[in-house]
Parts: structure tokens; C-alpha cells; sequence
């Protein structure tokens, strides 16, 4: 059994546990707030910690409120989510100076509710225009597998802190790969929900056509869990669906059973490192999965899922790029005033392609149930490193580690990032389902868990 | 037609004059090669012929 205290409690085992009395709130979260300051030092996840705001929930816990499935489970979020009284950093050093926030975001709020313990905010690429995790202002999150390689990002601080054992459950957030990428290289169970499926009110915006928001854990159950308590409309984000609340929990134990999956070819299967399709492989082969289908346009949307990314995100920094240019991180500063100087055409035609691209593709979802795709061309590279080599091409590493994940998000799909690994580091694999049905990608993250083909394990 | 590829330097110079975006000279270069990617990375896209009936997807509901 695992120790409730230790680095490899996962957040049902922990709520398990306090729920029935074997463990109190309290010792929990001075466990997490023990191990994170002996792992900061390493793997730099963290940008605030509020130990007495934990210490006071804890001790209300083990007094008897706050019941819920989530009692007792000390969690942080990726610093875009706002937390009341502290700045809402984003990423970025130009925010600090920027309004307290009054109150929680939505999604804290509502594990809050559901019993969790909120300890700290984490780090990120500024602004969430990022794949790699690094930080000019902060410093880079770094891999807990191995501290010299990236984290992937943007949700770096969320991908370090779950793959070090700090804390068993984070946020993050995903607006072209960035709970997927982090949970790829950082050998993590990773949720990018169906866009509009929880609610974004009360987090710091990209790129509003894209943005989610979803957990990383360290299994399948904690995904469901955390989800499940986040569901439900929310009038204060106008995207949020009016959907009623689809729990996903009680389906982990369904199997397989009656679920066509399939692998996506073509642009999919090339232009990444072999570790990328092997993962794909050793998957698919353990679901059984031999038929393929091809996304048509994939390369075409990738293409405008950058196009309205860099101008969406231009755009809404274009205020702060005239009066505070030297306050932003140098490896965003750039890309943001050249994605102001795009043409509009583009984006107009992106969004026009946009519709085609859904269509087409919820078209195939007529004949299968899953897709499985790669979750990064490749293991997390060096930090610091500005090229890689794809596929025998010479590369920009900021731009290419979320070519897979992009035209999965372009058009709001729920995917489940599941962790691979051989010896040496993790890479992940997504399992796409179809708009709102979250519980098949996670019926097949479960399943795979329960084999052994997926597992996670802090480093 | 190698004469007809935009001359990048005057697109980002005179688009940022247009809205009224400073681009201090320590940056320009950057930004320039960032365009130049995003011209590349936008091909697929830009190449696609779309029917005219093929109009963006609205989120906003009166």
C-alpha cells in the first residue's frame, strides 16, 4: 500500500484516506509543503507557495468541513488561474505590477469545494506562448527525470511539480498542446478536455478560440476525479456549455469493450524522432488498434492554429509590446510583434478553414471512436536548446514541439495524454475523442494503466 | 518567380508604422526572422482554395 505521506500518493489515495479517517488533512499538506521545498532547488516549479492559506484549509478539513471527493488533496495551479491576493502572474514579470486578484478562478474554486487544498501557483512560459517550459524571468521549470532537459510547456511548472512528487494533481492550461506537451516529456497523465467543457473564468487569457483548461496527474482515476468535480456551466465564461455534467469516474472500470480506435496516418506519422511513433506503436498494439485514418488538412491546420494563435496573442499584448517592450521575456518579445504584423486575410482565412477542418473531422469519428496520435515529435529536449532535428530536419524547437497537438486543439477536441516509457525518458501519446465524450479517452487511459502499458511514476 | 517574394524588412517596418508599434532597433532583426517563419509555417494554409460558401464558425449568440 502506498504511503499516504510520501511522493507516490495519488490524489484518490489521499482523498481515500483522509476521507475515512487513516489520515489527516494536516499531515498531508506538510508532507507536500516539506517535499517541495526539498525539490524547488531542482526542478524550480513553483513561483508561490501559500503554506498558511493550506495549513487553515487543512485544519477545517480535519474539523469536519469541506467534505468532498477531493478532501484532503494538496494541489497547485499553473500561475494564469487567479488566486485571491496575489498578483496573476501569467508568466510574466510585466503582471506583478498589475491588479491583486479578488477572487479564485472558477476551476479553483470548485476543487476547493470538492475538498482539495490549493498550496501554490505555478510556473510558465510567459504569457503561455510557449512549448518548452522556460521562463526569462523565473527561470526554466526543469524535468524531474532529468533536470537538465526542458519540462515542455507551457504548463512547465504544472509538468515538474506532478512529476516530482510534490503535489499529486495540477493545472494547467492548453491552448495548442500545453498540458499535453508537458505530460509528454514529463511522463504524466494529462487531460485537455473538449473546448468549452470547464469553465476559463478567473484565468489570465491567450488565445481566446483555443484556450483550455484541464489537470495532470499521475493517473487515470486522479484525471477523472479532478474533472468530474470541475464539470458545469459557468455564466462568467461565455464559451463554457450548458451541458449537464457528464461524470467520467464510474467508466474507467468499463474497459474497451465496444470503442473502435484507430491511428491517425499521414501527417501524423512523420516529421518526428522514432521514440514519437514507437510510443504510438507500443499503444496501439496493446488496444489493438491496426486500422489507420488520415485527418484531412492536418498540415493546413496547424497552420491556422499558428496563424490565429500568434495573432490573437499579438493582439491582445499590443498595448504592453508599445509601452513595456523591455519587460517581456526575449524568447516571446519578438514572435508577439511579429504576429501584430501578420495580415488579416490570414486569420479571417484560418477561421473560414477552420469550419471545413471540423467538419471533415468529425466526419471520420463516424466509423471510430478514439484516435491515437503522437503527443511530441520527440523526449524533452536540452534546456536552453534552440534547434532539434526532426525527422532528419533542422528545426526551431519553440515552434515544433507542439505539431502534433495543434491540430488536435484547433478544433476543441478531448484528448488524454498517456505516458511511455522505455529506459531512459518518457514521451507521450494522445488519445483523441470526439467533442464531450472525455470518458472514452479516459476509459482507454485506464485501460492501458491497468495493463502496465501506461504507467507514472515520480521521479 | 523569385521577384515576386515580399521584401520582409519593409513589410515589418511599415506595418508596424501602420499600428502604431515602436520595434526598437535591438529587436528588428528578430522580428523580421519571425515573420519570415510565419510566412513559412502559414503555406499550407495560404496554398488551400476554399469554397466561398465556407464562412467562419460563430460563437457569439444575440
Amino acid at each position: 500500500m502506498t504511503d499516504i505521506l510520501s511522493k507516490a500518493a495519488t490524489a484518490s489515495e489521499i482523498a481515500r484516506a483522509v476521507m475515512s479517517g487513516k489520515a489527516r488533512a494536516s499531515a498531508v499538506v506538510e508532507a507536500a509543503l516539506k517535499r517541495i521545498e526539498a525539490s524547488e532547488p531542482t526542478v524550480n516549479a513553483f513561483t508561490d507557495i501559500v503554506a498558511d492559506r493550506a495549513r487553515r484549509r487543512a485544519v477545517e478539513i480535519d474539523a469536519g468541513r469541506h467534505l468532498g471527493p477531493l478532501m484532503g488533496v494538496p494541489f497547485a495551479v499553473k500561475n494564469l488561474f487567479d488566486i485571491q491576493g496575489l498578483p496573476t502572474r501569467a508568466g510574466s514579470k510585466i503582471n506583478v505590477d498589475g491588479p491583486i486578484a479578488r477572487r479564485d478562478g472558477a476551476l479553483v474554486r470548485k476543487l476547493e469545494a470538492a475538498g482539495a487544498i490549493l498550496v501554490g501557483s505555478l510556473n510558465m512560459g510567459e504569457y503561455a506562448y510557449d512549448f518548452t517550459g522556460e521562463n526569462a524571468h523565473y527561470g526554466p521549470s526543469r524535468n524531474p527525470h532529468d533536470p537538465t532537459r526542458m519540462t515542455g510547456g507551457s504548463s512547465g511548472g504544472s509538468g515538474a511539480a506532478v512529476a516530482a512528487g510534490e503535489v499529486p494533481l495540477a493545472l494547467g492550461s492548453d491552448t495548442n498542446g500545453s498540458i499535453r506537451v508537458p505530460a509528454s516529456l514529463c511522463g504524466l497523465f494529462g487531460l485537455k478536455p473538449t473546448y468549452g467543457r470547464l469553465s476559463r473564468a478567473g484565468s489570465y487569457p491567450f488565445v481566446d478560440a483555443f484556450d483550455h483548461l484541464g489537470p495532470l496527474a499521475r493517473s487515470t482515476e486522479d484525471l477523472a476525479l479532478s474533472f468530474d468535480a470541475m464539470q458545469g456551466w459557468d455564466p462568467d465564461d461565455p464559451v463554457c456549455t450548458d451541458r449537464a455534467v457528464e461524470p467520467t469516474l464510474l467508466a474507467l472500470h468499463e474497459g474497451i469493450g465496444g470503442l473502435r480506435i484507430a491511428i491517425a496516418g499521414d501527417y501524423f506519422a512523420k516529421g518526428g524522432e522514432p521514440e514519437g511513433f514507437e510510443a504510438v506503436a507500443t499503444v496501439a498494439k496493446a488496444l489493438g488498434a491496426t486500422k489507420t485514418v488520415v485527418l484531412p488538412n492536418a498540415a493546413a491546420a496547424r497552420a491556422a492554429a499558428y496563424v490565429i494563435t500568434a495573432m490573437e496573442g499579438a493582439q491582445l499584448h499590443l498595448p504592453r509590446l508599445r509601452t513595456r517592450p523591455q519587460d517581456f521575456d526575449p524568447d516571446t518579445r519578438e514572435r508577439f510583434m511579429a504576429g501584430a504584423l501578420l495580415p488579416g486575410s490570414w486569420y479571417v482565412k484560418a477561421q473560414r478553414f477552420r469550419r471545413q477542418y471540423r467538419a471533415d473531422v468529425l466526419k471520420l469519428f463516424n466509423d471510430v471512436d478514439i484516435i491515437l496520435a503522437p503527443a511530441t515529435p520527440c523526449s524533452a529536449p536540452r534546456i536552453g536548446q534552440v534547434m532539434m532535428t526532426l525527422g532528419g530536419v533542422e528545426l526551431p524547437v519553440r515552434a515544433n514541439l507542439g505539431m502534433f497537438t495543434q491540430p488536435i486543439s484547433f478544433i476543441g477536441l478531448p484528448v488524454v495524454a498517456v505516458p511511455t516509457r522505455k529506459p531512459g525518458l518518457p514521451i507521450g501519446v494522445q488519445v483523441i475523442a470526439r467533442p464531450y465524450n472525455e470518458a472514452a479517452a479516459l476509459r482507454v487511459a485506464a485501460y492501458l494503466e491497468k495493463q502496465g502499458v501506461c504507467v507514472s511514476t515520480p521521479a | 518567380m523569385a521577384d515576386d517574394k515580399p521584401d520582409i524588412a519593409l513589410w515589418v517596418d511599415e506595418a508596424a508604422k501602420a499600428i502604431g508599434l515602436p520595434i526598437a532597433p535591438e529587436y528588428r532583426e528578430k522580428v523580421i526572422l519571425n515573420v519570415e517563419r510565419s510566412l513559412a509555417i502559414a503555406q499550407p494554409l495560404l496554398a488551400l482554395e476554399l469554397e466561398d460558401e465556407l464562412t467562419p464558425l460563430p460563437v457569439y449568440r444575440p
